[in-house]
C-alpha cells in the first residue's frame, strides 16, 4: 500500500466500476448465447459475479488505512449518538467529571508535595544524609563538624557534598523598615553542587560560605526578586541590610528554583558562615559536634548505588563515634531519598506520604463509584440498542467493530468528562492551594498544573473509559443474536441484573467506605478540638518579633524586652504579658537539649536523655493559663547575676525524681554545661507539639538568664475580652518603643493552634474526607436508585401478570424492596469489612478507639435508611403499576 | 463473508497461484480467468467470479501483473492482466513449493494409511 495509491484511489475505484461492468457485460452475452432472457441472463451474471459494492469495498480498503479511518468514523458516529442522548451524555460526563476532578486535585496536591520537580541537575542522584541516635528517630540535621568529615571523607562514593541552614532575617534598603525573609545558609558547593544555575549575576563560589563573616554576598531567589525589586535587573551590585550587617546582592536564581524543600519557598541565600554574623551566634557553638541545625544532601557519583553510599555512612558514623566519644557517641547516618525529607521527617510512617496515599486512595474509591454509574448507565442504554446493534451485525457488521464502536463511545464520554474534570481539579487545586496556612512565613505549596498531573488524569480517563465501556460492550458481543431478535426488542432481560446488582453492591460498600473514613477524622478533628491541651488558648494574643533583625546584639535585644512588657502591661484590657521562644504547635523550632541530671540513674548503655524546654517570662504561666503544682514561679530577681533555676513539667518530674520532691534538685544542660539549674517548681503538663499520645519530659529557664542567642521571641498577652481587637493597640506600643521593628503572626492563640504542626491538617483532612465521602454518598443513591428505577420499569409487564393473578399491592412493594434490600444489605456488609480491614491499615495515623463503632454504625443506618427511599420511589411505581395497562404496552 | 476464515486464507494464497498460472498462456480480462481456471479444473475450483478482483488488484500491486484496457472477443472494452517478469518467478516458486507440499502430504497419508493397516 502506497501514499499515491491512496490519493488516486477515488479514481482507481471509477475504473473498477468499470472492470466489473465488463464483466457483468460479458457474462450477460455469454448467457444470452446459451439460450437466457436478456434479464434471466444479467441476474444470472450477477449470481455468478457477487456483490459488486462489497468486492469494490476490498479493493478500496486495500488502498486505505483502515483503522485510521474507521477510528475516525467511529468517532464521529460516536459523536451523534450522544448528540441524540444530551441527557444521558451529561449525566455520564458530569459524573465521570466529578470521579477524575477529585483525584485530579488530590494528585496535584500529592504531586506539588511529593513529586514536583525540585528543578536542580539530576534529582534522582541527590540524597539526603539522616543522622540518629541509635535507638531514636532519624533527624535530617547535622552539625557543621559533621558535615566537614562527610566532605572530606566521602569522595569516593559522592561527587559533591553540600549544607545549608534555614534562617529568618530583617532585609532592608538603607533607611528603610527592615521587611522579613526567608533566608538559607548555603555552603559555597551549593548551587554547583546541585546543577542550579544563576538567571542573573554570579552564584557563590566553593571558597565562600566557610570562614565567619567573610564574605557579606547575597543571591536572591526569583520569586523575591520579581516581588520586592520589581524584576529589576540592575540588582546585581545593590547594598542592603539583612539584620543590620551590609550585603551586597551578587545574583539571582532561576524561575523554578525555590531551595529543597518543597512547601517553603527560600527568598535569599547567603554563604553558610555569614550566619555567625548576622545571627550573632557565636563560633564555638556554631561549630560544635553537637550543635545539628543543618541539613546535608550529596550527589551520588557515577556508577554508585545508594546502597554503596549507606555502607560508606555507616563507616563514617562509626570513626565518628570512636573519635569523637562524647558527642558523637550511638550515632548512625544513612541516605534518604530526597523526596523523603520534604516537610516531614524520616519517620518510616511519614504522615505526608500516609496522608497522601489515603487520599488517593479515598479519591480512587469515588472514581470507582463514579465509573460503576456511568457503566450501569451504559449498560442500560446498551440493552435499549441490542436490537440496533444486532440488525447492524446481521448487516454485515464484524462483531469486533460494534464492540470497538461501544468502546469509543465510552471513551469519547470519559474524554469528555475528563476534561470537565481537569479543570474542576485546577479549580480545587487551586482551592486547596490557596488555603488560609495562618502564618507569615513564606509558606506557599505549588499545587501548579505540570505535564505530571496532565499526563496522570489523562490517564484515569482512559482507562475510566475502557472500564465503563468494556462491561456493556462484551455482554453484547456475547449476546445471542436470534435471542434478541425474537425476543422482540425487548432485549436480552435476565443476564444483565445479577452483574447490575453486582455493580450497585460494590457502590454502597465503597460508599460506606467513603463515610466511615470521613466520619473518623471528622470526629478526630472534634476531639482534638476539644482536647485538654494543658493550657488555656482562649483569650490570648500572640505575635513575633525579633530585635536581631535591626541589628540590636544580645544585651540590647534583652533591654528592649525588658522596656517593652511593662508598656504592654499597662494597655487596658491586657491582663498579663509574656514573652517565650515556644508557642505550641508553633512553626519555628523550640528549645531542645540533653541534660545530665545529678542523683538519677540512668538506665545503663543509653546515651544522656533529651529533653525540649522554654525561655520564659516572669507572666508566662498565668498567661497561658497553665497552672504551676509545686513551688514558686520565676521573678524578676533570677537574673543572670543570680542562682540558675528552672520549673520542671510534671511529667519530668515523675520521670527523673519519681516519688521524690523536685524542688531544690539540680540537672545541667548540655549546652550550659557551667550553669547547673536548680529546680524551683512544678507545672503541670501542657502539649507543645503533637495532639494526641503521652506528654513528655518539658522545662522551662527564665529569659534573663538565656537572652543569649534568644533574640527571636514570641510576646503573649492574656486580655479581658477580644484578643484580635487589641492588636492594632498592641502594634501601636511597639512602634513607640522601636519604630523599625517587623512584628509578624499576630493572631490568637486560637488560631496559632490551627498551624501546619497543630489542628490545620486535622481540618484539612476532615474536610477533604468530608467532601468526599459527601460524594459517594450521593453517587451511590443515584445508583440503586436507578438500577431499581430499571428494573421496575422492565419487570411492569410481569408485575401487571402478578396483578392480574390476584397479587396484593403490598406483595408487590415487598417484592422490589426486596429485591433493593438484598443490594443494599450485602454492599453495607462488604463496606464494613473494607472499613474495618482499612482503618486497621492506619491505625498509626489515627489511633481508632472502641467509641469509634458507634458513629461507623451511624453512618452504616444513615446509608441504609437513606437506600430505603431511594428504594422507596420505584417500588411505589411498581404499587401503582395498573395491571390492564401493564399488560396492553406490548 | 459466506467461508469461513482459514477456508479463505488457504484459497488466497492457491487463487493468486492459480491467475498467474492462467496468464502465463497469454494475457486475458478477469471473464476469461475466471472461466479458465473453472474448466481447467473441470469445475472441481469452483471460484465466486467476485474474489477475483481483489486479487488481481493485489498481484498488481505487489507487481507480478500489469494491466491495460483492451477490446474483448466479441469487442467490448475489457481490462487486460499481463504477466510481468516478476510474476513469472513468483509462479516459479510458488509451484515449487505447492508441488513440495502435495508431495509432503501425500507421504504423510501414505504413512497414515500404512500406519492404518
Amino acid at each position: 500500500m502506497s501514499l499515491r495509491r491512496y490519493f488516486r484511489r477515488r479514481q482507481w475505484d471509477e475504473e473498477r466500476v468499470r472492470e466489473l461492468e465488463a464483466h457483468l457485460a460479458q457474462e450477460t452475452d455469454d448467457n444470452v448465447a446459451r439460450g437466457m432472457t436478456p434479464e434471466e441472463a444479467r441476474r444470472r451474471a450477477y449470481m455468478k459475479l457477487g456483490n459488486p459494492t462489497i468486492i469494490r469495498e476490498e479493493i478500496w480498503k486495500m488502498n486505505s488505512f483502515v483503522s485510521v479511518e474507521d477510528l475516525g468514523r467511529d468517532i464521529r458516529y460516536a459523536f451523534r449518538q450522544l448528540k441524540h442522548s444530551p441527557g444521558f451524555a451529561a449525566i455520564a460526563i458530569v459524573t465521570l467529571a466529578l470521579g477524575i476532578g477529585v483525584n485530579t486535585a488530590i494528585f496535584s496536591v500529592a504531586n506539588g508535595l511529593l513529586f514536583s520537580s525540585l528543578h536542580i541537575r539530576q534529582e534522582s542522584r541527590v540524597i539526603e544524609v539522616g543522622w540518629r541516635q541509635k535507638g531514636l528517630s532519624w533527624q535530617p540535621t547535622l552539625s557543621l563538624p559533621e558535615f566537614r568529615a562527610l566532605e572530606s571523607q566521602t569522595g569516593d562514593v559522592f561527587s559533591d557534598v553540600v549544607a545549608d541552614q534555614y534562617g529568618l532575617d530583617g532585609l532592608s534598603m538603607e533607611g528603610a523598615k527592615p521587611a522579613r525573609t526567608f533566608t538559607d545558609y548555603v555552603s559555597g558547593n551549593y548551587f554547583e553542587g546541585l546543577g542550579v544555575q544563576p538567571l542573573l549575576g554570579r552564584v557563590f563560589t566553593s571558597t565562600e560560605g566557610m570562614t565567619p563573616g567573610a564574605d557579606p554576598v547575597m543571591v536572591l531567589s526569583y520569586g523575591y526578586w520579581k516581588e520586592h525589586f520589581a524584576g529589576d535587573p540592575a540588582v546585581i551590585g545593590r547594598r542592603v541590610m539583612l539584620d543590620s550587617n551590609p550585603m551586597t546582592i551578587i545574583g539571582v536564581t532561576p524561575q523554578g528554583y525555590r531551595g529543597l524543600n518543597t512547601a517553603l519557598a527560600v527568598q535569599a541565600f547567603v554563604p553558610l558562615a555569614m550566619i555567625v554574623s548576622i545571627e550573632s551566634q557565636p563560633v564555638a557553638d556554631w561549630d560544635k559536634e553537637d550543635a545539628r541545625g543543618m541539613r546535608v544532601y550529596a550527589r551520588l557519583k557515577p556508577g554508585v548505588t545508594e546502597k554503596q553510599a549507606s555502607a560508606r555512612l555507616a563507616v563514617l558514623a562509626r570513626r565518628l563515634a570512636t573519635e569523637q566519644p562524647r558527642a558523637e557517641k550511638d550515632t548512625e547516618l544513612q541516605p534518604f531519598p530526597i523526596y523523603a525529607g520534604r516537610n516531614a521527617g524520616f519517620d518510616p510512617d511519614n504522615t505526608t506520604g500516609t496522608v497522601a496515599a489515603l487520599f488517593l486512595g479515598l479519591a480512587g474509591l469515588v472514581l470507582l463509584l463514579a465509573c460503576v454509574n456511568v457503566a450501569n448507565l451504559l449498560l442500560v442504554r446498551a440493552t435499549v440498542r441490542e436490537r440496533e446493534m444486532v440488525i447492524r451485525s446481521a448487516l454485515g457488521a464484524a462483531r469486533f467493530r460494534l464492540i470497538r464502536q461501544m468502546l469509543t463511545e465510552s471513551i469519547l464520554l470519559a474524554l469528555c468528562g475528563g476534561a470537565a474534570g481537569i479543570g474542576l481539579g485546577v479549580w480545587g487545586s487551586d482551592l486547596l492551594g490557596s488555603a488560609n496556612l495562618q502564618t507569615d512565613l513564606p509558606l506557599s505549596f505549588n499545587f501548579g498544573f505540570d505535564w505530571h498531573v496532565f499526563a496522570f488524569s489523562s490517564a484515569v480517563a482512559v482507562v475510566a473509559g475502557a472500564l465503563v465501556g468494556i462491561v456493556p460492550a462484551l455482554r453484547l458481543a456475547r449476546a445471542n443474536m436470534n435471542l434478541v431478535l425474537r425476543e422482540g426488542g425487548r432485549g436480552v432481560a435476565g443476564g444483565g441484573h445479577k452483574f447490575r446488582d453486582a455493580l450497585v453492591t460494590i457502590q454502597v460498600g465503597s460508599a460506606l467506605v467513603l463515610l466511615i473514613i470521613a466520619g473518623l477524622f471528622t470526629r478526630r478533628l472534634v476531639e482534638s478540638e476539644h482536647a485538654d491541651l494543658g493550657f488555656d488558648s482562649t483569650r490570648v494574643l500572640t505575635m513575633m518579633m525579633d530585635p536581631g533583625e535591626i541589628g540590636y546584639n544580645d544585651p540590647r535585644a534583652r533591654d528592649f524586652y525588658r522596656d517593652l512588657l511593662p508598656r504592654m502591661r499597662a494597655i487596658p484590657g491586657v491582663e498579663s504579658a509574656t514573652t517565650a521562644v515556644s508557642i505550641p504547635m508553633g512553626l519555628l523550632d523550640q528549645g531542645t537539649d540533653t541534660v545530665t541530671i545529678s542523683g538519677y540513674q540512668q538506665p545503663p548503655g543509653q546515651s544522656l536523655p533529651t529533653v525540649d524546654y522554654n525561655v520564659i517570662g516572669t507572666d508566662y504561666f498565668p498567661t497561658l493559663g497553665i497552672p504551676l503544682e509545686r513551688g514558686r514561679s520565676f521573678t524578676d530577681a533570677d537574673d543572670e547575676k543570680s542562682l540558675y533555676v528552672a520549673i520542671v513539667s510534671e511529667a519530668m518530674a515523675k520521670k527523673f525524681w519519681a516519688n521524690q520532691d523536685p524542688v531544690g534538685r539540680q540537672f545541667t544542660m548540655s549546652s550550659d554545661a557551667g550553669h547547673p539549674l536548680q529546680v524551683v517548681g512544678v507545672a503541670k503538663d501542657a502539649r507543645y507539639h503533637g495532639l494526641r499520645g503521652a506528654i513528655g519530659p518539658y522545662f522551662y529557664v527564665p529569659f534573663p538568664q538565656h537572652y543569649a542567642q534568644n533574640s527571636l521571641l514570641a510576646l503573649e498577652l492574656r486580655t479581658g475580652s477580644d484578643p484580635a481587637g487589641m492588636i492594632p493597640e498592641v502594634e501601636r506600643a511597639i512602634r513607640d518603643v522601636s519604630p523599625n521593628l517587623p512584628v509578624f503572626e499576630v493572631k490568637t492563640l486560637h488560631q496559632a493552634l490551627y498551624s501546619p504542626n497543630g489542628l490545620l491538617l486535622f481540618e484539612v483532612v476532615a474536610s477533604l474526607a468530608g467532601i468526599i465521602g459527601t460524594l459517594g454518598l450521593v453517587l451511590a443513591i443515584v445508583g440503586v436508585y436507578g438500577v431499581l428505577s430499571y428494573v421496575v420499569s422492565q419487570r411492569t409487564r410481569e408485575i401487571g401478570v402478578r396483578m392480574a393473578l390476584g397479587a396484593a399491592r403490598g406483595d408487590i412493594l415487598k417484592i422490589v424492596y426486596r429485591q433493593g434490600m438484598w443490594i443494599v444489605g450485602i454492599g453495607l456488609v462488604l463496606g464494613l469489612g473494607a472499613s474495618y480491614g482499612l482503618v486497621r491499615l492506619l491505625h498509626s495515623m489515627m489511633a481508632v478507639s472502641r467509641g469509634d463503632l458507634v458513629p461507623c454504625l451511624g453512618v452504616s443506618t444513615a446509608l441504609a435508611a437513606i437506600a430505603m427511599v431511594a428504594c422507596y420511589i420505584p417500588a411505589r411505581r411498581a404499587m401503582l403499576v395498573e395491571p390492564m395497562q401493564a399488560l396492553r404496552m406490548e | 463473508m459466506g467461508r469461513s476464515k482459514k477456508e479463505q486464507e488457504l484459497l488466497l494464497g492457491t487463487l493468486d497461484m492459480l491467475i498467474l498460472r492462467t496468464l502465463v498462456m497469454g494475457p486475458a480480462h478477469g471473464h476469461t480467468i475466471a472461466h479458465v481456471i473453472e474448466h481447467t479444473s473441470e469445475d472441481v475450483l469452483q471460484i465466486e467470479q467476485g474474489s477475483l478482483y481483489p486479487a488481481l488488484h493485489r498481484l498488481e500491486d505487489r507487481g507480478w501483473v500489469s494491466s491495460y484496457w483492451g477490446a474483448s472477443e466479441n469487442n467490448r472494452k475489457a481490462r487486460f492482466y499481463k504477466l510481468t517478469a516478476a510474476g513469472r518467478k513468483q509462479l516459479k516458486v510458488e509451484t515449487h513449493r505447492w508441488s513440495e507440499m502435495v508431495g509432503a502430504i501425500g507421504r504423510v497419508l501414505t504413512n497414515a494409511r500404512r500406519a492404518e493397516d
